[in-house]
C-alpha cells in the first residue's frame, strides 16, 4: 500500500489538468454532467445537505429531556459512527462516480461485484425519495409561518393554546374530528412554491443548481443563526409563573436557567438507559444525513482526485457548529426564559413541532423587534429545510439519468409529476398518521437500517484496506490510524447492534400497527403502499438496466487488477 | 448551571469551534498546498 505522501504527491500533480469543475464528472465512463464548480461550493451543499429543521428543532426536543447526559452518547455517536459514515458514504460516492454512477445500486456493485448488490443500493434512492415527499411539505410551512410573521397575521395569539389553533387551522385540520381530509388553501399556496422551488434547483446542472443556493443560502442561514442565538443569550431575566402538579409557584427565569436544560447534568444514571444511546445515536444519523444515499450523489460528482477527507470533515462541523451551538442556544432557553423550565417541558412533551410553529411565535410576539426576529427564524428555518430537500430527489435523478438513461431535464419532469401526486395524500391525510408512517420506516428505521447496510459492504465486503486507501486519494486530511479500526470494527458493529435494537423494540408492533385507531389503518396502508410501489419500480428499474445496458456495468481493467 | 455544566459546555463549544476553524482554515486558508481547487 503506497504511503500518504505518495498518493498525495502524485494528484498533486494531476492537478493541472484535473481541477474543479473543468469538464466531465467521472473519469472511465465520463457522460455530459459537470462536476461541483468550487470546493466552497460543495462544502456548502454538503453541510447544507446535513443542516436541516432537524438541527434547531429536533436536537432540542431530543437533548432537553436528558439534560447534560445526553450530549455524551451524541458525541460518542458523532465520532464513532456519524463521522466514518459520512466519510465511507464520499468514499462510496466518488468511487462510483468515476465510473458514472451517481446513485448506490451502480456504486454498491462497483464496491462488490454481486447481483444482490445492486439491489441492496435501492435504499439509496428510496428513503431520500420518500422522505423527500413530507420534508418538503413540512418545510413550507416554514415559509408561510414566515409570511405569516412578516405581515403579523397571528399578532394578538399570545398563548400557546391559541398558536396551537393558528397551527391547527394553518394545516387545515381545523374541521372538527371527523374531517376527511386536512386542507387549508394558505398552507397549499405555500407547498406549492416550495414544492416548485425544489424541482427547479434539482433539474438544473449541479454547478448551476443546488451549488449556487448552497452556496447564498448557508452563509445566510449561519449568519440568521448567529444573530438569533446572540438575541436569545442576551434575554433579560423574566418572572414566570409556572403550574406544576397544580400548584402554582412564581420566580425568575435567566438565560443560564435556559442553557443549564442542555448542559447541566443532574442524574449520570440516565446514560444506563438504552432510550439515551437510541435517542442520541438516531439522531446523529439524522442530523448527519448519512444512511439516506444523498451524500453518495454528492460526491458522485467528485474527481478521483479530489479531497475528501478534510471536505467530509468540514460538512460534519458545520452541521454541528449549527445544531450544538446555534440549535442549542434558540429554541429550549428561550422556551425557559419565557415560559418556565415545567412550561419548557409540557412544550417539548407535545413534540418538535409544537416549540417551532406555536412556542416561539407566543415569545417572539413578546419580544422587542419580535416580528423581525419571528421572520428571521422562519426564514433560517426554510433555508435550512431547503438545503437539505434539494438533495432528496438527486439520488433518483441521477439513477434515472445514469442507469435508465433517461435525459435530465425529462426524468426531472417524470419525479416532479410522480412527487406531486404522491404529496396529495401526505397533504390530504396527514391528520390521519400518513406522514408518521412514512416517517418511521423511511425517515427512521429505514436509514438505520440502510447505515448498517453500508458499514458492512463497505468496511467487510470492498474490504477496510481498499475502502482506506481509496478514501486517501486525494486527501488534504490524512485521518488517524485509529479511524481505520474505528471503521472496520466498532462502526458496522454499532450499526448492526442498532438495527437489532430497533427489531426488538417495537419494529413488529409497527408491522402490526399496534394501537393504531382502526379508522386510520386504510391511510397507514396507503403509505405502505406508495413505498411499496416506488421500491417496485426501482428494483424493475435496476434489473432493466443491467439488463438492456450490460457494457455500463462491466468490470473494468482497473478495477479486475486491483481485486 | 452549575460550574461543571459551565465547563462541560466551554470544552464542548470550544472542541467544535477549533474542528471548524481547522478544517474552514486548511480547506481555503493561504497555507494549503497549490491543488488547484477554485476555478
Amino acid at each position: 500500500m503506497p504511503g500518504f505522501d505518495a498518493l498525495r504527491r502524485d494528484v498533486y500533480n494531476s492537478r493541472g489538468f484535473m481541477g474543479w469543475g473543468e469538464g466531465e464528472r467521472g473519469m472511465a465512463f465520463s457522460n455530459d454532467r459537470t462536476g461541483w464548480a468550487t470546493r466552497f461550493g460543495l462544502v456548502m451543499a454538503m453541510a447544507g445537505n446535513a443542516v436541516g429543521l432537524g438541527n434547531f428543532l429536533r436536537f432540542p426536543g431530543k437533548a432537553a429531556p436528558y439534560g447534560g447526559a445526553f450530549m455524551v452518547p451524541y458525541f460518542l455517536a458523532l465520532v464513532l459512527l456519524g463521522i466514518p459514515l459520512m466519510w465511507m458514504e464520499w468514499t462510496i460516492g466518488r468511487h462510483g462516480g468515476t465510473f458514472g454512477h451517481g446513485s448506490t445500486p451502480g456504486m454498491f456493485h462497483r464496491l462488490w461485484n454481486r447481483p444482490i448488490s445492486k439491489y441492496l443500493g435501492i435504499f439509496g434512492i428510496l428513503l431520500p425519495a420518500m422522505v423527500g415527499i413530507y420534508y418538503i411539505y413540512i418545510e413550507s410551512w416554514s415559509l408561510g409561518y414566515a409570511w405569516q410573521t412578516l405581515v403579523g397575521s397571528y399578532w394578538g395569539k399570545g398563548t400557546q393554546e391559541e398558536m396551537s389553533q393558528v397551527f391547527v387551522n394553518y394545516l387545515g385540520m381545523g374541521a372538527g374530528e371527523g374531517s376527511q381530509v386536512s386542507f387549508s388553501a394558505q398552507s397549499y399556496l405555500f407547498f406549492l412554491v416550495a414544492f416548485v422551488l425544489n424541482i427547479v434547483i434539482m433539474s438544473l446542472a449541479i454547478s448551476k443548481g443546488i451549488e449556487v443556493v448552497a452556496k447564498y443560502c448557508m452563509p445566510l442561514l449561519l449568519l440568521l443563526g448567529m444573530v438569533l442565538a446572540i438575541r436569545v443569550l442576551t434575554l433579560p431575566p423574566m418572572e414566570v409563573t409556572q403550574v406544576v402538579d397544580g400548584v402554582a409557584t412564581t420566580r425568575t427565569f435567566s438565560i443560564t436557567d435556559g442553557l443549564a436544560q442542555i448542559w447541566r447534568v443532574d442524574d449520570w444514571s440516565v446514560l444506563k438507559e438504552p432510550a439515551i444511546w437510541l435517542t442520541a445515536t438516531g439522531q446523529i444519523f439524522f442530523t448527519l444525513s448519512v444512511g439516506l444515499g444523498m451524500v453518495h450523489s454528492y460526491a458522485s460528482y467528485l474527481r478521483k482526485q479530489h479531497d475528501l477527507t478534510l471536505s467530509g470533515l468540514t460538512a460534519c462541523a458545520a452541521n454541528e457548529f449549527v445544531e450544538v451551538i446555534l440549535g442549542g442556544t434558540i429554541v429550549i432557553p428561550a422556551a425557559v426564559v419565557f415560559f418556565g423550565v415545567a412550561g419548557m417541558q409540557q412544550t417539548v412533551e407535545k413534540g418538535i413541532f409544537a416549540i417551532g410553529f406555536q412556542a416561539l411565535p407566543v415569545i417572539f410576539q413578546q419580544m422587542p423587534g419580535g416580528r423581525v426576529f419571528g421572520t428571521m427564524w422562519f426564514v433560517l428555518l426554510f433555508l435550512a429545510g431547503l438545503t437539505s430537500s434539494m438533495a432528496m430527489f438527486t439520488p433518483l435523478l441521477l439513477f434515472l439519468e445514469d442507469e435508465l438513461r433517461v435525459p435530465r431535464r425529462k426524468a426531472a419532469a417524470m419525479i416532479g409529476v410522480a412527487v406531486f401526486l404522491m404529496m396529495q395524500p401526505v397533504i390530504l391525510f396527514m391528520h390521519r398518521g400518513v406522514v408518521d408512517e412514512l416517517d418511521y420506516w423511511m425517515g427512521d428505521f429505514g436509514l438505520v437500517l440502510f447505515g448498517a447496510i453500508e458499514a458492512v459492504v463497505f468496511a467487510w465486503i470492498f474490504g477496510m484496506k481498499r475502502g482506506w486507501r481509496e478514501m486517501h486519494v486525494g486527501a488534504e486530511l490524512r485521518v488517524p490510524r485509529i479511524f481505520y479500526y474505528v471503521m472496520k470494527y466498532i462502526t458496522p458493529v454499532y450499526a448492526v447492534a442498532l438495527v437489532a435494537w430497533y427489531v426488538r423494540s417495537g419494529l413488529w408492533d409497527k408491522i402490526a400497527m399496534k394501537g393504531v385507531a382502526p379508522e386510520n389503518v386504510p391511510y397507514l396502508w396507503l403509505a405502505r403502499g406508495m413505498i411499496l410501489s416506488v421500491a417496485a419500480f426501482l428494483l424493475w428499474g435496476i434489473w432493466h438496466a443491467w439488463r438492456t445496458h450490460p457494457r455500463l456495468f462491466e468490470k473494468t481493467e482497473t478495477e479486475a487488477a486491483s481485486q | 448551571m452549575t460550574l461543571f455544566s459551565w465547563i462541560y459546555m466551554a470544552i464542548a463549544w470550544s472542541l467544535i469551534i477549533a474542528v471548524n476553524v481547522f478544517c474552514f482554515v486548511r480547506s481555503f486558508g493561504n497555507k494549503r498546498p497549490p491543488s488547484g481547487h477554485d476555478v
